[in-house]
C-alpha cells in the first residue's frame, strides 16, 4: 500500500514537472490560422498577360511599357530597335484589396482601353485552405487609328473586348504558374464567315532566382488563327525577367509581340520568332499609396 | 501502520496541490506587438494583434510568439516586401521570445528570422486577479538578425526597430 501511494505521489510530482517544461509548447498549440497566399507574381502583369495580382487598397499604379523594333529590322541602325519603340501607358487604382480598375493607351493602332480586375478567389493555407487563386479580368478597347480600307466605319466597329479567368497557384516560395482561359470579341471582322469571338488560353509562370529577381514566361493558344482575308496569326509568347526594387517592378523581356492592348496581342499577332521577329521590351510599374 | 498510511496519503495530496499551484499559467492568443522602423523619409510601422504569450507565475517563465504574416502595415506593398524580401516569412514564419521575467526585466532568447540572440530588457508584468498584463518596449537591431537591407533603401529604414509588446494573459483553468 505504501508503495502504491508513493508511486502515486511521484506521478503527481512528475506531472507537475512536465507541466513546467511544456509551458512554451502552449505557444505552439495555436489554432492554425487561415492565411492568404501573397505575392504569387511580382507584378499585376506577367509580360503581356495579366496575372492574378491587383494593387492593394488605395494604391495608384502607373505602368509604362515599351516594345522595341525587331532584331531583323536594321537593328544597329535603329539603335537596337529603340528608334521604333511602341509604347503603352497605364494608370490603375486598387478600389479595395480585390477590385482594380484602370485605363491605358497604346501607340499600336492608337488603342485606348479601360479594364477591371477582380480577385474572386484567393489561394489560402491553414485551417481554411484553398488551392488556387481566381481573378477575373475584362477590358474594353477602342481603336483610335484611322481605317485605310476606304470603308466608312461606324463608331462601334472600333471596339473590341476581352475577358479572361486567371487561375493561378503559388506552388512554393519560388514557383508560381497560371492558366488563363478567356475570349476576345471583335465588333468587326473581314467577312461573315469569320467568327467575331475567339477562345484563348494563356499559360504563364515565374521562377524566383533570388529575393529580387525572377524568370518569367508566357504563351497563348487561340481557337482560330486564320481569317478569310488570308491573314494568319501566330502564337504570342515571350520570356523575361522581373527585377524588383522597392516600389518599382522592372520587367524586361523578349517576345514576338508588339501590340500591348489585350485583344491585339492575343488574337491579332502576326509576328513569328521563327523568322526573327523578336522584340525587346519592358514594363515598369510604380505604385503610390494615395489613401 | 494506519498512521503511516494516513501520513503518506496526506503527503500525496500535498504534492497534488503543489502540482496545481505550480501550474498557475497565464495565456493569451490576442497579444499586441508593434514595431516602428520608420525614418524621417518613410513611415514603416506595423502591428500584430494575434501574438501569443504565456507566463508561469511560479517559475517566472515567460514566452511570447508571433506569426510574421500577422503584421499589418499601412501600405500593402510594404507588407508584401516585409514578408517576402526582409523577414522571409515563408522560411521563418515566427518570431519568439523564450525566457523569464524577474524584477522588472525580461531575460531570455529572442529569435527572429531564424537567428537567436540573448536579450535582457526592461518589462512590466502586473498580476491583477486572473489577468497578467505584460508591457515592454525595446529596440531590435535589424542587422543582428541577419535581415538584409539593400543599400538603396538603407537610409529609409531605421537601424533599430522600436518594438512594443502589450499582452494581457488570462489564467488557464
Amino acid at each position: 500500500m505504501n508503495r502504491i501511494l508513493s508511486a502515486l505521489a511521484l506521478l503527481f510530482f512528475a506531472t507537475a514537472v512536465s507541466a513546467q517544461e511544456d509551458l512554451f509548447d502552449l505557444l505552439e498549440e495555436e489554432q492554425p490560422q487561415t492565411q492568404i497566399v501573397y505575392a504569387t507574381f511580382k507584378g499585376t502583369q506577367l509580360i503581356n498577360a495579366q496575372t492574378n495580382e491587383t494593387p492593394g487598397k488605395g494604391v495608384l499604379q502607373y505602368v509604362i511599357a515599351h516594345r522595341f523594333g525587331s532584331f531583323t529590322d536594321d537593328y544597329l541602325y535603329n539603335f537596337l530597335g529603340l528608334d521604333n519603340a511602341q509604347i503603352r501607358m497605364q494608370l490603375d487604382y486598387g478600389v479595395n484589396d480585390r477590385f482594380n480598375i484602370g485605363v491605358g493607351r497604346s501607340s499600336v493602332l492608337k488603342v485606348a482601353d479601360g479594364f477591371m480586375k477582380y480577385k474572386a478567389l484567393q489561394q489560402r493555407t491553414g485551417s481554411n485552405a484553398f488551392p488556387f487563386s481566381l481573378t477575373w479580368h475584362s477590358s474594353i478597347n477602342y481603336r483610335g487609328a484611322r481605317y485605310t480600307d476606304g470603308i466608312d466605319h461606324v463608331l462601334l466597329d472600333r471596339f473590341s473586348y476581352q475577358h479572361s479567368a486567371i487561375f493561378a497557384r503559388k506552388w512554393n516560395a519560388n514557383l508560381s504558374t497560371m492558366i488563363a482561359p478567356g475570349i476576345v470579341h471583335w465588333n468587326i471582322v473581314p467577312s461573315k464567315q469569320d467568327p467575331n469571338t475567339s477562345l484563348h488560353t494563356t499559360f504563364g509562370g515565374r521562377y524566383k532566382l533570388n529575393k529580387r529577381l525572377a524568370l518569367t514566361g508566357e504563351f497563348s493558344l487561340m481557337s482560330n488563327s486564320t481569317l478569310s482575308d488570308g491573314s494568319t496569326f501566330t502564337v504570342p509568347g515571350g520570356v523575361g525577367i522581373d527585377i524588383e526594387t522597392g516600389g518599382h517592378v522592372f520587367q524586361i523581356h523578349l517576345s514576338n509581340t508588339r501590340a500591348m492592348s489585350n485583344p491585339y496581342w492575343l488574337s491579332r499577332n502576326t509576328f513569328s520568332a521563327l523568322d526573327g521577329s523578336l522584340f525587346l521590351g519592358f514594363n515598369i510599374s510604380r505604385v503610390f499609396t494615395v489613401r | 501502520m494506519y498512521l503511516l498510511l494516513m501520513k503518506q496519503l496526506l503527503l500525496s495530496i500535498a504534492f497534488l496541490f503543489a502540482a496545481q499551484l505550480s501550474a498557475q499559467q497565464y495565456l493569451t492568443r490576442q497579444g499586441n506587438i508593434t514595431f516602428d522602423a520608420g525614418s524621417p523619409i518613410e513611415d514603416i510601422f506595423a502591428k500584430s494583434e494575434s501574438a501569443s504569450a504565456v507566463y508561469d507565475a511560479a517559475s517566472g517563465k515567460l514566452g511570447v510568439q508571433v506569426l510574421m504574416t500577422s503584421f499589418v502595415f499601412k501600405r500593402a506593398l510594404m507588407q508584401e516586401h516585409f514578408n517576402e524580401n526582409y523577414v522571409e516569412s515563408e522560411a521563418y514564419p515566427k518570431a519568439a521570445f523564450r525566457g523569464t521575467y524577474t524584477k522588472g526585466r525580461a531575460v531570455g532568447e529572442l529569435t527572429i528570422h531564424g537567428v537567436t540572440k540573448e536579450i535582457d530588457v526592461p518589462a512590466t508584468l502586473a498580476i491583477d486577479g486572473d489577468l497578467v498584463k505584460l508591457q515592454t518596449e525595446f529596440p531590435v537591431t535589424i542587422a543582428d538578425f541577419g535581415i538584409d537591407i539593400p543599400k538603396t533603401v538603407a537610409d529609409k529604414i531605421e537601424k533599430d526597430a522600436k518594438t512594443t509588446v502589450d499582452c494581457t494573459m488570462k489564467l488557464r483553468k
